[in-house]
């Protein structure tokens, strides 16, 4: 009895339901599953905890390095055309005059294929431009631009060089303005040469030799030189080999009985040689009885500066002794005079630029002449006036490039749509709110407003 | 200096002047049990013939119904008696005026209601919130009533239960069009502060004198600084000419954005909708959260070191 109440005490009372056990083991015939977990005899027994680590491997898959330049390569490349932009019909070529009639401003011209490839040659199409959106490249002859070809026209019938300077804002269209005054040139079988780019004269990127028996002390630019050379050749060669050599260049090279500019040109095969047959040329295309030229140079600023170079003794030298650049600065002041008509034109550039007070007076000393107002003092307590500076800009005139009209910008708009790359409906709403994104009608914050923002 | 001191003589009679006061002393209880409330109405008026008679011998009780004083309102006993002799009297006269006709609530006059809390402290009660909502509702029923015909009682009462400021007379001058047909608009967004000088134009816009693309690199920041026109669809009808300072990019463009707004509504009223809805109404009230001592920033702590 006592035992029993004990039990109770132990056990429940209520009996448990029989539990159902599975029948697995019965059929099995693998040991394994029958064994079930091993047994925990003591902590060791225990799973152990592994530490993970997360220690990143090592990627060994070679990766091809791009070779050397072809990074540069790869960001400096021009692309003018676009698959998947739609081409865009009934617009017409630009021919000779086209740009300098009234009636083209304010509508879009295509760019005649071999011209494409002479300004290719010249390296007038900029990287930051947008070419690349578009099937082919189309400009917009605007009024400024109708304005510049007209005195382009009349500077060959007058036989006077034209000298003028590009300035405005940023982006809105001085680089542009010069590829289509070069566009004119080669249409009218002119001879181009043009500098893309100032700062490479100047930032002593590229080599420079002194000329013996100058003084002060005048360098040349060898291997520039002979690149700008062979540049002339590939953009004017039609016009090269049809203007005979009227000079004795018996002492640089040997040149045939009636040989052309064009040979002329090629007779440079060394760097030595480069500075003396480009200024043979030059002096060839100074003559009477030569083609007119047009000599742009884009980047102003950068070769109205002390440049980069060095003279033996150490002192800094003025980029105005660069021999190149000084071809372009008498050419720009009118010392040396085209007496074909012709054209020296300069463009600034807002991105690539420094400050530089003298230029700037100047500039807005001409502009302010040019419009009959007062004409700006310099500043009293500047001291970085350039006196060189003044004289090579002084005989020069300045166009100011701006914003174009709504006109103008629905005009290209509407290009644009064309395109495809606008896929909005262009109204004279839409028009109104590009050109005041853009600052007024600024053609490449249009372009920044409109086709390189990405919408979702 | 006579006159004053003759005063004084006669105030100097002790006799006279206690008999005089005295008087007033007596006279006010029956304004006391005017206060109490009268069950009976006949207990005032003791029947003449029973004067004569009970000169000579007074009569305890004469004309008292009630044994012991009864308390002036029903709520005496309550535990809010001011905040519920409010509701009786309001309960009363919505009893009395709800027959008149009532607007829709839009309609209704915008009344500087009192707020519980407000309530509690002037009446120094512990208002339950439930009975304050009951007696509010009762309020707002009678603020229904149309305003042409609402009786000078039904507006005395409500003034109890309005504040004594009314915040929805404190308006914003309105903007004016100036002779030369300029509105301006001010408007701000964290540190900055754009004044907006918005004509009738053609779509010209100079932010501190500079064109929208010199003035904001972002081509983000342009679009937010011309929004309330471009949401409006009026980018080519007005020229704006703005001032801005203060803060940073963002700021300044966000602010433009509601400077303009302001002053396009001063042009055309009936965009206010629109502009709400394209946000460019409402201030965005988002600052700088300051910085706390014992962080390095406004949250930030300091990392935790050793030793």
């Amino acid at each position: 009895m006592a035992s029993l109440s004990l039990r109770t005490l132990v056990r429940p009372a209520i009996p448990v339901a029989p539990r159902i056990q599975p029948i697995i083991a019965a059929f099995s015939t693998t040991s394994f599953l029958t064994a079930g977990p091993p047994a925990v005899k003591s902590r060791k027994d225990l799973p152990k905890k592994t530490k993970k680590t997360y220690k990143k491997k090592q990627n060994i898959v070679p990766v091809k390095k791009p070779g050397p330049g072809e990074r540069k390569a790869f960001r400096k490349r021009i692309q003018l055309s676009n698959n998947s932009a739609l081409p865009v019909t009934g617009i017409e070529s630009l021919e000779a005059a086209t740009m300098a009639r009234a009636e083209s401003g304010g509508k879009m011209f295509a760019v005649p294929d071999q011209v494409v490839d002479q300004l290719r040659a010249l390296e007038a199409f900029k990287t930051t431009q947008t070419w690349n959106l578009f099937r082919k490249p189309h400009v917009l002859v605007r009024k400024e631009t109708v304005e510049l070809m007209s005195k382009l026209e009349a500077s060959v019938e007058k036989k006077e060089a034209f000298k003028c300077v590009l300035t405005g804002s940023a982006l809105s269209g001085k680089s542009l303005t010069l590829l289509q005054a070069m566009s004119y040139a080669l249409l009218n079988e002119w001879v181009v040469i043009h500098i893309p780019e100032g700062q490479d004269l100047t930032n002593g990127n590229t080599e420079f030799s002194p000329v013996p028996d100058t003084e002060p002390m005048q360098f040349t630019q060898p291997v520039y030189c002979l690149k700008l050379l062979q540049n002339i050749y590939k953009a004017n060669k039609a016009v090269l080999e049809k203007t005979p050599v009227k000079m004795d260049w018996s002492r640089l090279t040997s040149l045939k009985q009636g040989a052309t500019l064009a040979d002329l040109a090629l007779s440079a095969k060394e760097s030595e040689f480069a500075w003396p047959t480009l200024s043979a040329l030059w002096t060839e295309l100074t003559q009477p009885g030569q083609p007119p030229v047009l000599f742009a140079l884009d980047g102003l600023a950068h070769i109205n500066k002390v440049s980069a170079y060095r003279d033996p003794s150490f002192n800094t030298v003025h980029a105005h002794e660069l021999l190149l650049v000084r071809t372009f600065v008498d050419a720009l002041s009118g010392k040396t005079k085209l007496p074909n008509g012709g054209a020296v034109i300069a463009a600034t550039s807002e991105n690539n630029t420094h400050y530089h007070p003298s230029q700037e007076l100047v500039l807005s000393q001409l502009e302010a002449g040019q419009a009959g107002r007062e004409v700006p003092k310099p500043n009293a307590y500047e001291k970085k006036y350039d006196d060189r500076v003044y004289d090579a800009l002084k005989n020069s005139e300045v166009i100011r490039l701006e914003g174009v009209s709504k006109d103008e910008a629905r005009v290209l708009m509407e290009y644009w749509g064309a395109s495809g790359m606008l896929r909005s409906v262009l109204d004279s709403r839409a028009v109104a709110e590009k050109w005041a994104l853009g600052g007024h009608g600024i053609v490449g914050e249009m372009e920044r407003a409109s086709l390189m923002t990405m919408r979702m | 200096m006579t006159t004053i001191a003759s005063g004084l003589r006669h105030a100097r009679c002790a006799s006279s002047i206690a008999a005089a006061q005295w008087r007033p002393a007596i006279l006010p209880r029956s304004s006391f049990q005017l206060a109490i409330r009268s069950i009976t109405s006949d207990s005032q008026k003791p029947p003449s013939l029973e004067i004569e008679a009970a000169e000579s011998v007074p009569i305890p009780y004469q004309g008292v119904t009630h044994a012991r004083v009864v308390p002036a309102t029903p709520s005496y006993f309550s535990r809010e008696p001011q905040f519920n002799d409010l509701y009786i009297g309001i309960s009363k006269l919505l009893t009395k005026y709800n027959h008149l006709p009532t607007v829709p609530p839009s309609e209704a006059p915008q009344m500087p209601w009192t707020k519980l809390e407000e309530m509690r402290a002037q009446m120094g009660e512990p208002i339950k919130s439930s009975h304050y909502a009951k007696v509010m509702r009762v309020a707002k029923r009678l603020n229904l009533i149309e305003p042409s015909l609402r009786p000078q009682e039904v507006k005395v009462a409500l003034t109890e239960f309005t504040r004594d400021i009314n915040p929805f007379l404190n308006m914003p001058n309105p903007i004016t069009i100036d002779k030369f047909g300029r509105a301006v608009g001010v408007g701000k967004r964290k540190e900055s502060t754009a004044r907006a000088f918005v004509v009738e134009g053609t779509g010209e816009i100079l932010v501190n004198g500079k064109t929208l693309s010199e003035a904001f690199g972002r081509v983000h920041d342009r679009e937010s600084a011309v929004w309330a026109l471009t949401a409006t669809e009026r980018l080519d009808k007005y020229n704006v000419w703005v001032l801005v300072e203060g803060g940073g990019t963002t700021g300044q463009a966000e602010a433009i954005t509601l400077a303009v707004a302001k002053a396009l509504v001063a042009h055309e009223p009936a965009l206010k909708t629109a502009l709400r809805r394209a946000g460019c109404i409402t201030r965005d009230p988002r600052t700088v959260e300051r910085k706390k001592h014992g962080h390095v920033k406004a949250r930030k702590m300091p990392a935790w070191v050793k030793r």
